[in-house]
């Protein structure tokens, strides 16, 4: 065994990040290590190449204990990472960077360039990657850069190389020059812990997949005998909210009359970058559309990329039949469009203001007069919400940060009412908020529905979205990967349907 | 992992943190009106000639173009910004009304407020269109300005007439408060209601709390940025005026040097954080006062104007430290 870990566990303070893990990785081994966000990859990451020490248990290189104080330590011994954003130097040249700090020397001073380039070049031959060492990192994209991250902690003398989300910033083309390297890496009897969301690529380059949940190791099997299903139901959890909830959804009344109404929010081709892909779809008023999808799988993006928040490629949206031209929140909040950000913390409140201009801090058009904002009105409203959603707050002057996260989330959503929309996105409202306040956060948004209003909603729980939704449409890496009625159906069915999605290829 | 720790502590509202909280909020408010009387009284009855009548005419005459670029400054601190160049534009101010002379007081004095507005104007353009940083921006515009001031007069002072509007504000009071200081106080009024009472205020007091929330809320955070640092350029424009018209000269080599220095630190000290999203419009009134009775102070003591910087700033930096103590 190359690399092993032995009851591994490390935790800040009171929180365990991680617990437990025995992890082994085989010298020419491709390992994938998957789970969704706050599941421990990172943080084992981070104990495998020194950054954290652990708090329990241990690594083991070749059989033997190791222990590393640093990164560099860990480099030293044949394990170093490759991270998404590339910390190299991009004005200087390929070779320069891929030898950086242990250049060749003449005179036991000054580089000798001529050897720097002629190894650099040999590394990149040897990888397949047709890059002059010569020209400046910066002339080459970020797939290629990437690349030459890898050439470089190989010539470190990794044996062990860690790649976090590879593929998360490649094209097309240039995530299978990086397969050409994982390849060339495996059959050089490295082993390789690769990190990633996308399920096809795992299944394609891994020879085993692991996957944490919670800090825990939930799975590890050879990709041959663990099936999508399987996999995905570890990642996301299944047996331990079976119990909690109700697996099938009642088939809703509200369901018949939802189909005849008319369209509230239509969205046809909308594309922006790779991370929406010719999404189309259409939600009827008084109708509830869930969007499913793993981690990555383009919910979030496919909210912005409609609400204008992002500006999408390609593709129409329309709001009661009238399209909306050059998208800006302001524009769509205008039309009736409104939408609540997943990320509660950094993209909804703020966090310095009182409760009242939380809640009014989308409507100071409609109650100012020449400018100048009626307190009057203002007053009204947030009183009228506070009453309604059953906002728990010391008053209306009270500071939003002083509230609880589901008391936080409601004025969020009393912030989104008040601009009175014909649709309301909602992307994950029940995120780190507590059992009760989920309920209560579950009936505002059915409540919304039986008013007339389109939602869309996602949640990070499948079986919370089937829950609430009348119908559901699953995303995986930014495109539709199927669509089904939720209607008596079982979270099992859009595990299925997550696991059934196959990778489109740009 | 941070997400979790910083939910835990609004999630349990107990009464005890909340107590000690309000009384931190408490000094914090106020460290800026006890500093302030504190040294009043430590001034009446350590420093000769304190209350006599001309020095706090002349103190009053010092404060109010201060007051009016503390205010601009203040705002913009507010949006989680800064503008350095409002000492430059108030030189420039000063030597747009020195060479328009010719076509009369009032016409200099609007092409000299014109020439703050426009300054404020650029500022807040490059800042919102551009998205340039603030402290770049206005950091390249304080040299600018300041250039540009010096060239206009071939970098040589000018000085104004004895007779005219421009005069009479340098001199003018009722009883002993300058009619300048009287035209400070109302426009801090004035702003006050706007950044209180207006949507451009509030946006801008959202645009300081959160970029990412106020732009999903669908306000208009860079047209938000731009008016507030045409604002502040305005006032300092104002300011400019009120600095040349004491001096009886429009001298682009001596107004507004550094004054934004003292803009900065009488915002700062009044209570509004340079972490943005909050204002307090009297806090820094009173930071300027304080400020400038701390000048008046070592100047009436004789202390070299040396180490008066230096007790200068351990001052500021202990003002600052009794309201982080409180925040």
């Amino acid at each position: 065994m190359l690399l092993e870990t032995r009851g591994l566990g490390k935790s800040f303070g009171v929180v365990a990040a991680l617990s437990d893990v025995s992890f082994s990785l085989r010298a020419g081994e491709v390992h994938g290590l998957m789970g969704e966000n706050g599941a421990g990859k990172s943080t084992l990451i981070k104990l495998l190449t020194g950054f954290h020490p652990p708090s329990a248990g241990e690594i083991l290189l070749d059989g033997t204990p190791v222990s590393f104080d640093s990164p560099r330590a860990a480099q030293a011994a044949g394990v170093a990472a490759v991270y998404q954003e590339i910390n190299l130097i991009p004005e200087r040249s390929v070779a320069a960077n891929i030898f950086l700090a242990r250049e060749p020397r003449q005179f036991g001073l000054l580089t000798n360039t001529r050897k720097m380039e002629a190894d650099a070049a040999a590394i990149l031959s040897r990888y397949g990657l047709a890059i002059d060492p010569r020209q400046p990192l910066r002339t080459l994209g970020l797939g290629l850069q990437q690349m030459v991250s890898i050439a470089r902690v190989v010539s470190l003398g990794a044996r062990v190389v860690i790649m976090d989300e590879p593929t998360s910033a490649l094209a097309g083309a240039e995530v299978d020059i990086l397969y050409g390297v994982v390849e060339q890496l495996r059959r050089e009897g490295r082993g390789i812990v690769y990190v990633s969301h996308r399920l096809s690529e795992c299944y394609r380059l891994c020879d085993r997949l692991t996957v944490l949940r919670d800090g825990r190791m939930v799975e590890s099997a050879t990709t041959a005998d663990l099936p999508r299903a399987r996999l995905v139901a570890a990642m996301l959890g299944r047996e331990s909210t079976a119990g909690s909830a109700p697996g099938a959804r009642p088939a809703a009344a509200a369901t018949d009359a939802a189909a005849a109404a008319p369209i509230a929010l239509s969205v046809r081709g909308l594309s922006w970058r790779t991370r929406v892909r010719d999404v189309s779809i259409a939600v009827r008023r008084g109708e509830i559309l869930g969007l499913a999808g793993l981690l990555g799988a383009g919910r979030t993006e496919t909210f912005k990329a409609i609400y204008g928040a992002e500006t999408p490629d390609r593709g129409d949206v329309e709001i009661e039949g009238r399209r909306l031209f050059h998208a800006r929140p302001a524009a769509s909040i205008r039309r009736g469009l409104a939408f609540l950000s997943e990320d509660r913390r950094s993209e909804g409140i703020f966090p310095k203001l009182s409760v009242r201009a939380n809640l009014t801090a989308a409507v100071l058009p409609r109650i100012s007069r020449f400018g100048v904002v009626s307190r009057r009105r203002q007053t009204e409203l947030v009183n009228r919400y506070i009453r309604e959603l059953g906002i728990k707050t010391a008053g209306p002057e009270a500071l939003i940060s002083e509230l609880s996260g589901g008391n936080q989330q409601k004025v969020l959503i009393a912030r989104a009412l008040c601009t009175e929309p014909r649709v309301v996105m909602l992307d994950d409202p029940t995120r780190g908020i507590d059992v009760g306040a989920k309920a209560e956060v579950h009936r505002t948004i059915r409540d919304l529905a039986r008013k007339g209003l389109g939602v869309v909603v996602t949640s990070s729980e499948v079986e919370e979205v089937l829950e609430l939704s009348d119908r559901l449409v699953v995303l995986n890496e930014g495109a539709i990967a199927g669509e089904l009625e939720t209607a008596g159906r079982e979270p099992e069915d859009v595990l299925a349907l997550l696991a059934a999605a196959e990778a489109p290829r740009a | 992992m941070s997400e979790h720790a910083a939910e835990a502590a609004p999630s349990a509202p107990g009464s005890t943190p909340r107590a000690g909280r309000s009384d931190g909020a408490w000094i914090r408010a106020s460290s800026v009106y006890i500093a302030f009387a504190a040294l009043v009284i430590l001034d009446l009855i350590v420093t000769p000639g304190f209350r006599n009548p001309a020095v706090i005419r002349s103190l009053l005459f010092d404060s109010a173009p201060v007051i009016l670029i503390a205010l601009g400054q203040s705002l913009a601190i507010g949006t989680r910004g800064i503008d350095l160049s409002v000492g430059s534009v108030m030189a420039l101010s000063s030597s747009v009304i020195g060479i328009s002379l010719s076509l009369g007081q009032g016409a200099s004095i609007t092409f000299g407020i014109g020439a703050g507005l426009a300054c404020g104007i650029l500022n807040g353009l490059l800042i919102a269109v551009l998205r340039i940083d603030p402290l770049i921006s206005s950091l390249s515009l304080l040299v600018a300005a300041r250039g540009l001031a010096q060239a206009l007069l071939g970098g040589a002072r000018m000085d104004l007439p004895f007779a005219g509007p421009i005069p009479w504000l340098g001199a003018a009071t009722i009883s002993v408060i300058p009619v300048t200081a009287l035209i400070a106080l109302g426009a801090a009024i004035l702003f006050a209601f706007v950044v209180k009472r207006t949507a451009p205020g509030h946006y801008a007091i959202y645009a300081g709390a959160s970029r990412t929330a106020a732009f999903l809320a669908g306000q208009p955070v860079r047209a938000t940025l731009a008016f507030v640092y045409g604002l502040s350029g305005l006032l300092a424009g104002i300011a400019g005026l009120f600095a040349t018209a004491r001096l009886g000269a429009a001298d682009p080599n001596y107004i507004g040097v550094q004054f934004e220095l003292d803009a900065i630190a009488a915002a700062v000290i009044g209570g509004t954080p340079l972490s943005g999203g909050r204002i307090s419009v009297v806090g820094t009134i009173f930071g300027v006062l304080l400020l400038e009775v701390l000048d008046a102070s070592f100047i009436m003591n004789d202390i070299s104007s040396t180490y008066a910087q230096i007790l200068k700033a351990a001052f500021i930096v202990g003002a600052l430290y009794l309201q982080r103590a409180g925040g």
